[in-house]
């Protein structure tokens, strides 16, 4: 097994069934996983914002830093590593909050709203998702059984 | 004997700061000061100057010609620039150290401090805030106070915690019910016996707090609201996890809109390679604990 750390603003894919994908700290941003069981094909992202818009000169440099470069990039490269868009299983994780919550600061759920929008216009649904509340958590992804867990000060789950 | 008066008797055994830090803030916050004056107190220190052209060749500014002075960071990366790099390689030993009880590694409590001196600095440039010079110090120094508090933190957790879950406290109200003082306050005296202007002092004292300081300065609301984008950010989230107050006052005051608060998400994340990329030690960005 060879665990691959993805960063912040970081996306991953990988056809290696004894790959496991973590990433940590996700707060506002979310953590998206697609993985499609058929080709054992697997990837993930962190992303941190929404929209590139606000910094198109970064999201050249790191597609991966925004909802709507990153989250087609790591779809486009699934497909072209032989994924099929009907099988993939997407699970999205985070979008935290602090306490006494801000209207400008409701990153979270912004980046959520914009991958719900993302993955719909791609007739993607997603299958499971933990976002919300004000934790910080942890990532997994398995690429030989497609296992995704998410740990937080709750404790550990699978999703 | 309570915590506080533990802490206080323990942090005459800190280690100091170098002089040099002390003398490089207060000059950049002195009106009086001559320009290319940092330079000429820098170029004394040969391991400093290093550090300096070290980050100023690195392959994330995108300079062609290498820099080999001083002079010549200075003018193609600006005074503050320096000043920066020099603040921070002069600070990095004293703030490269684990909060045991938060559960940040050393590596951790420097690039949490670091982003949020970045960010404060990213906000402050977007803001047009130009006359702070303090912002970043002090942005630097926000958290020190949780280095010797780790400690106390780490027998308290359970108590802490239970506060937090339970009874709706953020993390430092929960430490001044339980432990009698918080973070900030110990951070605060930290600054104080290292000299540093009152100005930092007030920023680290109320960085969760700002609506609480005698006088409320857009240093403070910086540095609370640069520690709040960076907490949310994932940049150095340790066991009291999110579990701090946004003050919506400091958004009011320094009117912070969605899209300067996400362009400075963007920056941070871009500078912050450059600038780890001048400590040895310090690979970029925290990939985890």
């Amino acid at each position: 097994m060879s665990l691959i750390v993805v960063g912040i603003s970081d996306l991953q894919t990988s056809g290696d069934p004894q790959d496991v994908f973590i990433t940590y700290s996700l707060g506002s941003c979310i953590g998206v996983t697609a993985y499609d069981p058929a080709a054992r094909i697997g990837g993930m992202i962190h992303y941190m914002l929404p929209l590139s818009q606000i910094a198109p000169d970064k999201a050249a440099a790191r597609p991966a830093m925004f909802a709507d470069t990153g989250v087609p990039a790591l779809l486009n490269t699934l497909l072209s590593q032989g994924a099929a868009k009907n099988r993939l299983v997407v699970k999205a994780v985070g979008g935290a909050q602090l306490m006494d919550q801000h209207k400008l600061f409701n990153i979270g759920e912004r980046n959520f709203l914009i991958l719900r929008k993302i993955l719909w216009k791609n007739n993607i649904l997603i299958k499971a998702s933990d976002v919300g509340g004000m934790m910080s958590r942890t990532l997994r992804l398995e690429l030989d059984t497609g296992r995704v867990t998410v740990k937080s000060s709750h404790g550990e789950v699978e999703l | 004997m309570s915590v506080k008066a533990d802490l206080i008797q323990r942090l005459s055994s800190l280690p100091t700061v170098p002089v040099m830090a002390n003398r490089l803030v207060h000059l950049l916050n002195d009106p009086d000061a001559r320009p290319g004056e940092i330079s000429r107190v820098i170029q004394y220190d040969s391991a400093l100057t290093a550090n300096i052209l070290k980050a100023a060749n690195s392959s994330f500014l995108g300079f062609t010609q290498p820099v080999t002075s001083l002079d010549e960071a200075t003018v193609r990366l600006g005074t503050n620039w320096v000043f920066q790099i020099a603040v921070s390689s002069l600070i990095y030993s004293n703030l490269r150290q684990p909060a045991a009880g938060y559960g940040m590694s050393a590596d951790e409590t420097w690039r949490h401090s670091m982003a949020v001196a970045v960010m404060a600095e990213a906000l402050r440039d977007l803001l047009h805030l130009t006359s702070i010079g303090t912002v970043f110090t002090a942005a630097l120094l926000h958290d020190i106070g949780k280095i010797p508090m780790g400690e106390f933190v780490a027998d308290a957790f359970p108590a802490l915690q239970e506060l937090v879950d339970e009874g709706n406290a953020s993390f430092e109200e929960a430490e001044q019910a339980i432990l009698e003082v918080d973070h900030a306050e110990i951070g605060a005296l930290i600054a104080r016996q290292w000299r540093f202007p009152e100005a930092i002092v007030d920023c680290i004292r109320w960085h969760h707090y700002p609506e609480k300081a005698p006088v409320i300065t857009p240093a403070i609301d910086l540095v609370h609201v640069a520690d709040a984008i960076c907490l949310l950010e994932g940049l150095g989230i340790g066991r009291d996890d999110l579990h701090y107050r946004l003050c919506e006052s400091s958004i009011e005051r320094l009117r912070l809109n969605q899209d300067t608060t996400e362009k400075a998400v963007s920056q941070t994340m871009a500078a912050l390679d450059a600038i780890n990329a001048a400590f040895i030690n310090a690979p970029a960005v925290r990939v985890g604990r």
